[in-house]
């Protein structure tokens, strides 16, 4: 009976790691060496909280849009990004694409925005993890016929502040007003 | 008829932004005299030769005491290297880190980035109302 | 093969000029003080601001010339630091960073342009980029480096560069049908 006592107690030291809690909002993201091959470009980023706090002190305070950032990822845990772009349409398996969306039935997730262009055969799919009010984890499944793109952002999110940086980070936001005037007259001139 | 329309009137066939960009951005000569001031600044910047006359020792130094000196600036040079050895050691140690560092920080930006691209794209969607016929946004 | 003494070899003006030889370091300024000097007006928006640093490129340049090993190194070099130290000193005064170009700034770019509308509003909007974007923009469209090239000169990955340009181009092309400069159907 000892014995047995003693086996399952080292069984179970032996499996902690196991049961060891995944932080909250985050996901099991692949590598996936075999598309990182075939694609033309690959963006792969993967900051943890240490990574992450280091990043943060060579930001240059500043400079405004580092500053932002600097602002930004104080209170997160982790970034992941996985973005693969091809030189043909659909050159990645969608099964990789659904292994990382089925983690996000889990309790918690829920679908902020679900974006889908017939047109330009885009679906980018938003969702945020909400814990106790909280938002404490944001993924977005961006999928185009040549780029698929996976960010995982781990940590407590403040929703200003990511709102904040749509539009900024390298461009000012686009002006868009007169585009549709145009791209009416477009689809009239088809028809 | 204004000045606007008639440009794009009289304009050649389209052009692509590309090379619109360049022509508006060749390089532009600098002020008149540039050169003349930045070899003046140049020539103000030279430390002037300083010749001294260094008198030489009436007796030459005995020769018994040439072998102490010697060892001791032998003991002397042998600590500051080690110390300028141990100096340049922190220094690439230090590089090497501030080289992460900013290599982390590079990869940081680019993540956020990517993610202020596609937080766009699903801005847009939603806030862009539908043109009919040509794509569908539900949210 | 030059034979005419008062026109050298070109990289025999760059030997000079390491050897100590002032009229050969003059003459290699005159040869790139366009190409600088535009980087720093372009980035800092600014003639004075522009000059200043021009000169301080060249004079960091002289300090150097032993490291500089063939004209197209110099080249790099140039166009290098005067990206870099213009970021710098947005950085140091970001109030600066999207200043109105001084009118006077584009006068000698215009007088021989086509188009000289086209011009200032391209600039102008090109000076409204933040800093780092701008540099990007600056070393593939005025000085006419490939992706990899602008990326060694201001130590960022391939993928960013791409990235700010494919960025850049939209946004201007989307500021340019704002402003009414072309039709949209124009740009691909």
């Amino acid at each position: 009976m000892n014995a047995r006592i003693a086996l399952c107690f080292t069984a179970l030291l032996l499996a902690a790691p196991a049961f060891a809690e995944q932080p909250r909002g985050l996901l099991r993201l692949p590598e996936f060496p075999a598309l990182a091959e075939k694609a033309s470009e690959s963006v792969v980023v993967t900051l943890d909280s240490n990574l992450l706090g280091i990043a943060s002190r060579f930001l240059d305070a500043s400079d405004p849009e580092q500053a932002s950032a600097k602002k930004l990822v104080s209170s997160l845990t982790g970034i992941y990004v996985r973005s693969y772009t091809f030189d043909t349409d659909f050159a990645y398996p969608k099964a990789d694409v659904e292994s990382v969306r089925r983690q996000l039935s889990a309790p918690g997730w829920s679908r902020m925005v679900e974006a889908h262009s017939k047109k330009e055969n885009t679906d980018v799919d938003v969702f945020m993890l909400v814990d106790n009010g909280k938002a404490m984890g944001l993924a977005i499944i961006a999928s185009e016929p040549r780029e698929f793109t996976i960010v995982n952002i781990v940590g407590s999110i403040d929703l200003e502040q990511l709102h904040e940086i749509e539009g900024k980070f390298g461009v000012p936001e686009l002006e868009i007003e007169s585009a549709p005037k145009k791209e009416e007259k477009k689809s009239v001139k088809k028809n | 008829m204004n000045d606007l329309e008639e440009r794009l009137r009289r304009a050649p066939r389209p052009e692509d932004a590309e090379e619109r960009l360049r022509r508006a951005l060749r390089p532009v000569d600098a002020p008149e005299g540039f050169t003349e001031r930045l070899m003046s600044a140049l020539q103000a910047r030279e430390p002037r030769a300083v010749v001294a006359v260094v008198p030489t020792a009436a007796r030459p130094t005995p020769r018994r005491f040439w072998m102490p000196a010697a060892m001791a600036a032998s003991l002397l040079a042998a600590v500051l290297l080690g110390q300028y050895n141990a100096q340049l050691r922190d220094e690439a140690r230090v590089a090497r880190e501030n080289a992460a560092g900013l290599a982390a920080s590079r990869e940081l930006m680019q993540a956020l980035r990517v993610t202020s691209q596609k937080l766009d794209i699903a801005y847009q969607a939603v806030t862009k109302p539908p043109v009919t016929g040509a794509e569908e946004n539900r949210s | 093969m030059s034979l005419n003494p008062a026109q050298p070899m070109p990289d025999a003006l760059l030997l000079r000029a390491r050897a100590g030889d002032r009229d050969a370091f003059a003459a290699l300024v005159r040869q790139h003080q366009a190409s600088v000097f535009s980087i720093g007006l372009r980035m800092l928006n600014r003639r004075d601001a522009a000059e200043d640093l021009a000169q301080d490129v060249f004079l960091q340049l002289y300090r150097k010339l032993d490291s500089i090993e063939t004209l197209e190194h110099l080249g790099f070099w140039l166009r290098r630091v005067a990206a870099n130290l213009a970021i710098d000193w947005l950085r140091r005064a970001p109030h600066t960073a999207t200043q109105p170009l001084d009118d006077s700034v584009e006068a000698a770019a215009l007088e021989r342009d086509t188009d000289p509308l086209m011009t200032r509003e391209l600039a102008r909007l090109l000076g409204e980029l933040p800093p780092a974007p701008r540099a990007v923009m600056l070393l593939r469209y005025q000085e006419d480096c490939d992706v990899a090239e602008v990326a060694a000169a201001l130590d960022m990955p391939v993928n960013t560069v791409k990235s700010h340009i494919k960025r850049s181009l939209t946004a201007l092309r989307g500021r340019m049908i704002g402003a009414k400069l072309v039709d949209c159907e124009e740009l691909p």
